[in-house]
């Protein structure tokens, strides 16, 4: 899947920077089997933990905020993270679907 | 990724010009790419691969090399003949599928701006339309006038450029009429058969938001077919 040049969620994540807030962009960057969000799906968080977009059908956001807030926190530029079915690993989230996806974090580096 | 860099990509955005975001994975630095330009050292080794996904229209990361692509890639051209009542729900449910709607209507009346704020129509015969809009095989089609005067030479066109997605509205009887007057025309049942008449797939829905789903999802799945 390719990129729209509608979709607004980039725009959103330079509103916030210009409200003073710190944002972290989350991108599905890798899928495997039966994953709902494709490839370049993204979502924004700021450091308070609101945020938009998605990066799967609701089932690793929490997980994925959580993160994004400790990349702001700790002040890291970027990371990478995987999430599989099963909740064996130090994650309580999985995806139902029975898919995996990894997820690029990356902070906004300031002005 | 900088702040400069996130404000470059809304600005490419915005221009629609087409272009890529190229992260290395391994250590966090990312670049633009616009096709046919050329690549910062750290990127220009995997150029090809690059390219590929563009051609491709894709995104992804390149095996075994942890280098994430994300591809912003002008929409597909779905050009509409007949600002119809169908039209305007084409329009909103297009919005949100990344497709670029062009319509044409050589009835003033039917192509009012209050009928499609913010949309550009072009009040004219479909021949003298299709001088304004670029087209080739990665366009769509779809009629819905259901007047031979103005579906039909839109229809001809399509067919000779090859677009990957041609539709009219229309009863089978209609259709069969139409089919038949395409093929005094000398077009052959190969051509003829492409087209998809009557248009959509059969959701059983008759109100106008209905029709329009059923057309846009035919064109989604044909999308994803080729």
């Amino acid at each position: 899947m390719k990129n729209s040049f509608d979709e607004k969620i980039l725009e959103e994540a330079n509103d916030w920077i210009n409200a003073n807030q710190k944002v972290a962009l989350a991108t599905v960057i890798q899928t495997w089997g039966s994953s709902p969000r494709q490839v370049g799906s993204r979502m924004i968080v700021n450091e308070k933990g609101d945020f938009s977009g998605s990066v799967s059908g609701g089932c690793v956001e929490s997980a994925v905020v959580r993160e994004c807030i400790d990349l702001i926190k700790k002040n890291k530029p970027y990371k990478k993270i995987e999430f599989k079915v099963s909740n064996e690993s130090a994650w309580e989230v999985g995806l139902a679907c029975g898919g995996e996806i990894a997820v690029y974090l990356e902070q906004i580096i300031e002005k | 990724m900088k702040y400069t860099q996130l404000k470059e990509i809304i600005k490419k955005k915005s221009s629609k010009t087409e272009f890529a975001i190229v992260t290395n994975l391994k250590n966090g630095l990312s670049e633009i790419y616009e096709p046919g330009k050329s690549l910062s050292k750290e990127f220009e080794i995997h150029k090809e691969q690059i390219d590929n996904f563009f051609k491709l229209k894709k995104n992804g990361v390149i095996e075994k090399k942890e280098i994430f692509i994300e591809t912003y890639i002008r929409p597909i051209k779905v050009i509409i003949v007949g600002a119809v009542h169908i039209a305007q729900y084409l329009v909103d449910f297009a919005k949100s599928l990344n497709f670029e709607i062009s319509i044409i209507d050589p009835r003033g009346y039917f192509a009012s701006e209050q009928r499609f704020p913010d949309m550009k129509i072009i009040n004219k015969w479909p021949d003298e339309a299709f001088k304004e809009i670029e087209t080739n095989e990665n366009c769509a089609l779809i009629a819905l006038t259901h007047d031979p005067k103005i579906d039909d030479p839109a229809l001809q066109h399509a067919l000779n450029k090859k677009f990957y997605y041609i539709g009219a509205l229309g009863s089978k009887k209609t259709h069969e009429n139409r089919c038949q007057r395409l093929k005094d025309a000398g077009f052959s049942s190969n051509q003829i058969n492409s087209i998809h008449g009557p248009i959509g797939i059969k959701l059983g829905g008759r109100s106008a938001p209905e029709i329009a789903l059923s057309i846009i999802s035919q064109l989604v799945a044909e999308t994803y077919k080729r």
